[in-house]
């Protein structure tokens, strides 16, 4: 397994254990909140508003724009 | 003079701001800037000089009002403290959204990347989310008691998520060191931008991606 393919697998591990947090945030009684229920109360503040939109603003930059 | 219903005993509740000196110290050490700053720092260095003034504006904006040291949005407009409401009211216009955002990915996805035309476009959306962010912050707002809503959240289940980002930031950190350099791709170790490279070569690839963006972008918003 060359160093490319254990780079691959560890991405795809966090988006395991995102996925699993998710699904486990949807049994009732979870101590783990959802993803959206996260993304709620950091927008409660402006700094989180501001900084989570410069952060959306800032990934279609990275992707598309100079 | 009707008597005000529980919700609206809610609405036109007072939530008394801190001192002054409280949110300017607040607003300094505000991992938020920090964030922003440390951000636009790595960006400015793999030679993306447009992204990291935003990353800095971001942050400069935010610093500039913990210095003042004013309560946010302490004097909203009346009509501004129905922003809940309004979401709900919004959600007939997904199906406008969702044609409008169809076909500004497929004619935006027809520009070449990092072109001016695709700069633009997305910096026009870009700018309008974040001033729609800036205006609807409202921790302080009159009749909203933000203390008090929603329910507290177990600090072990978001220490799970945010362990999660961080790792995953800092493996992307990783591979970003690992490249020969800041502007040189490593096949070995690939960013998550060098590895989204291929899809957003093509038209219908940059048009779903685009389109994901902006739906990401709706989501956040209505948070």
């Amino acid at each position: 397994m060359t160093s490319r393919y254990v780079t691959l697998a560890l991405y795809g591990m966090f988006a395991l254990v995102a996925l699993a947090l998710e699904v486990r945030s949807r049994r009732s009684r979870s101590s783990i909140p959802s993803l959206s229920t996260v993304f709620t109360r950091i927008m409660r503040t402006r700094s989180g508003r501001v900084g989570v939109m410069a952060g959306w603003v800032w990934l279609g930059l990275h992707f598309f724009a100079r | 003079m009707t008597s005000l219903g529980s919700d609206d005993e809610a609405m036109t509740r007072w939530v008394e701001p801190p001192p002054a000196h409280t949110t300017t110290w607040t607003g300094i050490r505000d991992p938020v800037v920090l964030i922003l700053v440390l951000a636009g720092i790595f960006d400015w260095l793999s030679g993306n000089p447009i992204h990291s003034i935003l990353l800095f504006a971001a942050a400069a904006s935010l610093l500039w009002v913990a210095l003042r040291g004013t309560p946010e949005e302490a004097d909203r407009p009346a009509s501004d403290r129905l922003e809940r409401a309004d979401r709900r009211s919004r959600r007939g216009l997904v199906p406008v959204a969702v044609v409008a955002a169809a076909l500004f990915s497929i004619v935006v996805g027809a520009f070449g990347r990092y072109s001016w035309p695709a700069t633009i476009a997305v910096l026009v959306p870009g700018a309008f989310a974040l001033w729609f962010a800036w205006r609807h912050a409202a921790p302080f707002a009159p009749g909203v008691d933000f203390a008090a809503e929603p329910q507290k959240l177990a600090s072990r289940g978001v220490l799970a998520w945010i362990g999660l980002f961080v790792a995953l930031g800092l493996f992307e950190l990783a591979n970003l060191l690992l490249q020969p350099s800041f502007k040189t791709d490593s096949y070995i170790h690939p960013t998550l931008s060098v590895m989204t490279d291929p899809i957003l070569a093509s038209h219908a690839g940059r048009s779903v991606v685009l389109f994901v963006w902006l739906a990401l972008g709706w989501f956040l918003v209505e948070r």
